[in-house]
């Protein structure tokens, strides 16, 4: 009860906040991110005989990670998060028939068109960004609100990914360092940065009130982690340090979508 | 017209007769050894086992075989370990590198196992500077995951030396835990604990293989 009363008033003050917010933000982005480098791994270019075959792999010069300590904590937190009430939950929502997941899964990433659609545009590549409208509309359309994607499966119109951190990324703007946010996980400063104005790219923000907003948002996580394949069990079974392998690669992930 | 149509019709029937003998010498030459090809065989071949045999020490044996012949476990691990490779004993390295195969092993399988029942689509090849790479996608109904194998030439085939999952190096993801306990623990530190992890990997999976 309390958070409806708060709530206009929160959002009134993210409202006049955010601008501000996100200008010093991305200042101190563009200042810092330069400057921090890798923790301290020996330099292979010392060796004139090393040939790494590696090294052109995308996002091969680190992270700095400057609040590992604080990181790990949150890191900790959302591992108790996802083992106790995220998977039990999902896995209960396995009744419902994989189709209607997936369909389920395809509609809310459906709802993520406008903003792909958006960054694509930013970084001029038009096109892309004509095949997400298109995408849009036919799947909003003829693949009954995004449950289907006849986009895809007929014309061959393929998802363009793109948010807007990879936009700050393609102009050059560093990742100045790893967050592990509070259940959202693996993110870095400038992509974390991205999410605040994302967020008024979802048509959901613009039409549902907060509790509606927040019973969708679970939704859509519960459903995405009912359609997994039990990978980040598998990363916490297998792996030495998962919390760096699972950095690692959400590094290479990054990178590799910036450099597309 | 007439001699125009002869010679057209000559034309023809010389390209016609020509292009069998043509056609298989081509196809030969791009095929034998193509790393699409290679790829496309073993991972077919270890989806087969996988649909087809029950779950076994057999099986899971069987699987190991293909896996070995077709990667380059000494590479991958020297890329695992990243400049600190050059610093170790020729008798670390040697622990090393069978340690992490074995792991890494375990991990791929894992995955492959994840996605039995899917399709797998192939993608491209592209072959750069005595380098291969060819894309697969692994085809759910709610997402394709596009997994990529990295291949250098041997005398007779190709053998992959990294696969990239969504964009992520194996091999690579690796390096940054490595690095992390070899400056903390040392060489013997970073061996014992893989020791210690498969040795867990292995106790995990040997109560199913009983079950089943």
């Amino acid at each position: 009860m309390l958070s409806c009363s708060l709530c206009p008033a929160v959002r009134r003050m993210f409202r006049r906040f955010i601008p501000l917010l996100l200008l010093s933000l991305l200042s101190l982005v563009l200042i810092v991110g330069r400057g921090w480098c890798a923790d301290g791994a020996v330099s292979a270019s010392d060796d004139d005989l090393y040939v790494d075959l590696y090294a052109d792999e995308p996002g091969f010069d680190g992270i700095a990670d400057p609040l590992q300590s604080v990181n790990r904590a949150v890191f900790w937190l959302n591992d108790k998060c996802y083992v106790y009430l995220l998977k039990p939950v999902a896995r209960g929502f396995r009744v419902v028939p994989e189709p209607v997941r997936s369909g389920l899964a395809r509609m809310f990433d459906n709802l993520k068109s406008p903003l792909r659609s958006v960054s694509c545009l930013l970084q001029w590549k038009v096109k892309q960004s004509g095949i997400e409208l298109t995408r849009l509309v036919v799947n909003s359309t003829l693949g009954l609100a995004g449950f289907y994607d006849p986009a895809q499966s007929w014309w061959e119109l393929r998802k363009q990914d793109e948010d807007l951190g990879q936009v700050l990324g393609a102009y050059g703007v560093g990742y100045g360092c790893y967050l592990v946010l509070p259940v959202l996980g693996s993110s870095s400063l400038r992509d974390g940065v991205a999410l605040l104005p994302q967020m008024y790219t979802d048509p959901l923000h613009w039409t549902l009130n907060s509790e509606a907003m927040l019973i969708t948002k679970t939704t859509e996580v519960v459903n995405g982690v009912s359609l997994d394949r039990d990978t980040y069990e598998s990363i916490i079974r297998e792996q030495l340090d998962p919390y760096l392998f699972i950095r690692d690669a959400y590094l290479q992930n990054r990178a590799g979508k910036v450099d597309d | 017209m007439n001699t125009l149509r002869n010679l057209l019709s000559g034309w023809l029937m010389t390209v016609l007769l020509l292009l069998p003998l043509a056609l298989p010498a081509q196809a030969q030459e791009s095929s034998h050894n193509s790393p699409l090809v290679q790829v496309q065989e073993t991972v077919d071949q270890i989806l087969q086992q996988l649909r087809t045999e029950p779950d076994s020490p057999v099986r899971k044996e069987a699987i190991s075989q293909l896996i070995r012949g077709k990667f380059n476990f000494e590479l991958m691990a020297q890329g695992a370990l990243g400049p600190y490779w050059r610093s170790a004993t020729a008798l670390e390295q040697q622990r090393f590198v069978s340690l992490f195969s074995r792991l890494l092993e375990e991990t791929y399988l894992g995955r492959i196992q994840a996605y039995t029942n899917e399709t797998v689509r192939y993608g491209r090849q592209e072959v750069r500077s005595n380098r291969a790479e060819v894309e697969t996608y692994i085809v759910t109904s709610s997402v394709e995951i596009p997994i990529s194998y990295k291949l250098l030439p041997n005398d007779r085939e190709w053998l992959v030396y990294d696969v990239v999952i969504e964009e992520v190096s194996l091999v690579r993801n690796y390096r940054s835990s490595y690095a992390n306990i070899l400056r903390s623990k040392g060489m013997e530190g970073l061996l014992e604990e893989m020791e210690q992890k498969l040795a867990e990997l292995q106790q995990a999976s040997r109560p199913k293989e009983n079950h089943a």
